[in-house]
C-alpha cells in the first residue's frame, strides 16, 4: 500500500512537472527588468549611433505586426518579412553581410560580399546577382556630430526627442530613444521608440505605437544577438547546382524614374502625405492595382470624386477612381487635403 | 496469446532485477515486432517516400517549376534528392506515423485488457511501474522504427532516383553528402522524439480503457483538434502548448546554418508531453483493479 502511494505521488509530481514545463514554454521570455545605465542625452545618443560603424555581429530579428492590414487575396499570410517571420542577420563589420528571411518551407537569402549582392529565393530556386563596382560610399566625409545635430534639429521641428529609460533587448542593455509627434502634428501615430545598445550603439529594436492602442502596432527587433567575429564563409555565395542565375536587370534609377511617375510630397514631419499616380498594372501583365484596391478599400466620396480608403492602425491610403493615390501615417482628412492641393 | 508466461517467469528466473528487466524488454520487443500489423505498418511507411520519389521523377517539371499548392517542401525535392527523406518525414509525421505509434500503444495495454491477458500481467510478480515502462519501451521502439523507415526509404530513393550533388538547402548553400546524411539522421531522431511524445499520451489513454480502438480514435481526434487550434490566430497564446505547433519547424533542418531554437523548443515540448503521458499511464495502471 505504501509503495502504491509513493508511486502515485511520483506520477502526480511527473504530471505536474510536465504541465509546468509546458506553461514555461508558453510564457513570454521578456520578463527582465530595465537595467540602470548612466544617463545620456538624446543628441549624444544619436551622434554615437551615426558615428559607430555596425560591428561584426550575428543575430535573429523578429518582426511583430498588428497593423490591421486587410487580408490581400493571393498573398499568403505570414509571407516575407511582416508576418512575424524570423530573419537571421550576420555582419562582418566591414560592409559585408548576410540576411536569411525564413518563412514556412522557404527561405530568401541575401548575401553582400563587398562587391556583389546575391538574392536567393528557395521557392523559385533563383539567384539574382547585382554588382556594385563603386560600392564604397564616401562615409568618412560626413561629420557624425554635425549630422546628428542637423538630424535632431530637423526632427525637433515636428517632434520631441528624448531618452526615456532603458530596456533589455536580446539580453543586452539598451537606451530607449523616444520620438513623440508635436501636438500640432495630425498623425495616427503616438510615438516611435528605438532601443539603442548601450555599449555598441547599434539600434536593437524599433517599436511603433499608434493612438488608441497600448500594444505596439509594429515592432522589429533582435531576439538574439552576439557581437564578435563571424564565420567568413557566411559572406560568400555560390549559386547551388540546378539554380537559375540571373543578373539584376534593373538599371539604377534612370529608367525607373521614367517608368514611374514621381511621387509628390505634401506637408512635412509626421503628417507628410505622399501623392502618386498608380501605374497601369494591366500593361505589365500583373493584377490591376485599382481592382485590388476596390476589393480591399471602403468606398468614399469627396471633392476628388469617387475613391477607396484603406485604413490601418499606422496610417491610411486613399485611391481615387482616376488612379491617383495618397498615403501617409495620417487620418483620412489629411489625405483628402493632400489630393486637393496637388491637383 | 500474449507472453504472460514470459513476463511472469522473468522475475522468478533470478534475484538480479536488472537482468529480469532486460528479459522483460526483450520479450516485449519480440512480441511487438512479431505482430504482423506492426510489420505491415512499418513497411507501408517505408513505401511512402518511395512512392513520393517515383511520382516526382515521373511528373517532374524542369527546375523552378515548383507549382503552387501541395506541401511547400515538395518543390524543393526536384533534382535535390536528399530533401526527399525530410519532406517525407514532415508529411508522414502529421497523421500516418501517429497512427502507427498509437496503434502499438493501443495494443500495449488496452489490447491486452481486451484479450483478458492484462489481468495476468497485473497479477504477475512484476511491478506495475516496471510493466508500464517496459510497454513504453515497446512503443518508443515502434516510434523510432517508423521515423527510421521513412528516413531510410527517403534517403535511398532520393539518392538512387533523384540524385543531386549533396543537399541544396533552403538557404541556397550546398551541404556535402556526409553532412546531409547527418541532417537526415538528426531529422529522423527529432521526429522519433515527437512520436514518442504521442506514444506516451496514447499509452496513458491505453491504460484508461479496455478498447484499443478508443486509443487510436482519441489520438487522431487530439491531433486534429490541435491542428485546428493551431490554425486559429486568435489563440496565439495557446500555441506554444500544442504538441503539433512546432512540427512545421522540421523544415529548419533544411536551413543553413541550422537554426536550433525552434527544434530545441519542440524537443522540450515533446519531453513535457512524454512525462505527462507516462506519469498518467503509471498512475492509472497502479490504481487499476487487479
Amino acid at each position: 500500500m505504501k509503495r502504491r502511494k509513493a508511486t502515485l505521488t511520483a506520477a502526480a509530481a511527473g504530471t505536474v512537472a510536465g504541465v509546468v514545463g509546458l506553461g514555461l514554454l508558453a510564457l513570454p521570455t521578456s520578463a527582465s527588468s530595465a537595467p540602470s545605465l548612466p544617463p545620456v542625452g538624446a543628441e549624444q545618443l544619436v551622434e554615437s549611433v551615426l558615428r559607430e560603424q555596425p560591428p561584426a555581429m550575428g543575430g535573429t530579428v523578429k518582426v511583430d505586426n498588428a497593423l490591421g492590414l486587410p487580408a490581400i487575396p493571393g498573398v499568403p499570410e505570414g509571407s516575407a518579412l511582416l508576418g512575424g517571420g524570423e530573419t537571421r542577420v550576420w555582419l562582418d563589420g566591414h560592409g559585408r553581410g548576410r540576411a536569411q528571411i525564413a518563412s514556412s518551407g522557404r527561405e530568401q537569402t541575401i548575401v553582400h560580399d563587398g562587391t556583389t549582392t546575391w538574392r536567393w529565393d528557395s521557392s523559385s530556386r533563383t539567384a539574382v546577382r547585382s554588382t556594385h563596382p563603386d560600392a564604397k560610399k564616401p562615409e568618412g566625409t560626413v561629420d557624425p556630430s554635425a549630422a546628428a545635430r542637423q538630424l535632431i534639429s530637423t526632427i525637433r521641428s515636428s517632434s520631441t526627442v528624448a531618452v526615456d529609460g532603458t530596456a533589455r533587448v536580446a539580453n543586452r542593455d539598451a537606451y530607449e530613444l523616444v520620438l513623440t509627434p508635436a501636438p500640432s502634428e495630425r498623425t495616427v501615430l503616438r510615438e516611435v521608440r528605438v532601443a539603442v545598445d548601450a555599449e555598441k550603439r547599434v539600434p536593437l529594436r524599433v517599436t511603433v505605437l499608434a493612438n488608441g492602442s497600448s500594444d505596439p502596432v509594429l515592432q522589429a527587433g533582435f531576439t538574439e544577438l552576439a557581437f564578435g567575429e563571424q564565420d567568413a564563409g557566411l559572406f560568400k555565395f555560390e549559386p547551388p547546382a540546378g539554380a537559375t542565375v540571373k543578373d539584376d536587370e534593373r538599371k539604377p534609377d534612370r529608367n525607373a524614374a521614367k517608368d514611374h511617375p514621381k511621387p509628390k510630397i505634401v506637408g512635412d514631419g509626421w503628417d507628410t502625405a505622399v501623392v502618386v499616380d498608380l501605374p497601369k498594372g494591366k500593361e505589365r501583365g500583373e493584377q490591376d492595382p485599382l481592382a485590388m484596391v476596390k476589393q480591399l478599400g471602403k468606398p468614399v466620396e469627396g471633392a476628388y470624386g469617387r475613391g477607396w480608403l484603406i485604413s490601418t492602425k499606422v496610417g491610411s491610403a486613399l485611391v481615387t477612381e482616376s488612379g491617383r493615390a495618397a498615403l501617409g501615417a495620417v487620418p483620412e482628412q489629411v489625405l483628402v487635403e493632400a489630393l486637393g492641393s496637388t491637383r | 496469446m500474449t507472453t504472460t508466461a514470459d513476463h511472469a517467469a522473468a522475475p522468478l528466473a533470478g534475484p538480479v532485477p536488472r537482468t529480469s528487466t532486460l528479459r522483460l524488454v526483450r520479450s516485449e520487443l519480440r512480441w511487438v515486432l512479431r505482430r504482423p500489423r506492426t510489420l505491415v505498418a512499418l513497411g507501408l511507411l517505408l513505401l511512402v517516400p518511395v512512392a513520393m520519389g517515383v511520382t516526382l521523377v515521373l511528373s517532374s517539371t524542369p527546375a523552378g517549376g515548383s507549382g503552387r499548392g501541395g506541401p511547400p517542401l515538395l518543390g524543393a525535392v526536384i533534382g535535390n534528392g536528399l530533401v526527399l527523406p525530410i519532406a517525407a518525414l514532415s508529411i508522414t509525421m502529421m497523421l500516418l506515423m501517429p497512427l502507427v505509434v498509437s496503434m502499438s500503444a493501443a495494443d500495449a495495454l488496452a489490447g491486452e485488457a481486451a484479450h483478458g491477458t492484462l489481468r495476468g500481467l497485473l497479477l504477475a510478480p512484476v511491478g506495475r511501474v516496471r510493466l508500464v515502462l517496459v510497454k513504453a519501451v515497446g512503443v518508443l521502439t515502434v516510434a523510432a522504427l517508423a521515423a527510421g523507415a521513412v528516413a531510410v526509404g527517403g534517403w535511398v530513393t532520393g539518392v538512387a532516383l533523384i540524385g543531386g550533388d549533396g543537399l541544396v538547402t533552403l538557404s541556397g548553400t550546398t551541404l556535402p553528402l556526409g553532412t546531409a546524411t547527418l541532417r537526415v539522421a538528426l531529422a529522423a531522431a527529432w521526429v522519433a522524439a515527437q512520436m514518442a511524445a504521442v506514444g506516451a499520451v496514447a499509452l496513458a489513454v491505453s491504460a484508461a480503457t479496455d478498447h484499443p480502438l478508443v486509443v487510436m480514435a482519441a489520438i487522431m481526434a487530439g491531433l486534429i483538434l490541435f491542428t485546428v487550434l493551431g490554425g486559429l490566430s486568435a489563440l496565439d497564446w495557446l500555441h506554444p502548448v500544442l504538441l503539433t505547433d512546432g512540427w512545421l519547424s522540421l523544415a529548419d533542418m533544411l536551413r543553413d546554418p541550422l537554426p536550433t531554437d525552434n527544434l530545441v523548443t519542440g524537443l522540450l515540448r515533446a519531453g513535457c508531453y512524454a512525462l505527462i503521458g507516462l506519469s498518467l499511464a503509471i498512475a492509472r495502471t497502479t490504481t487499476r483493479e487487479g
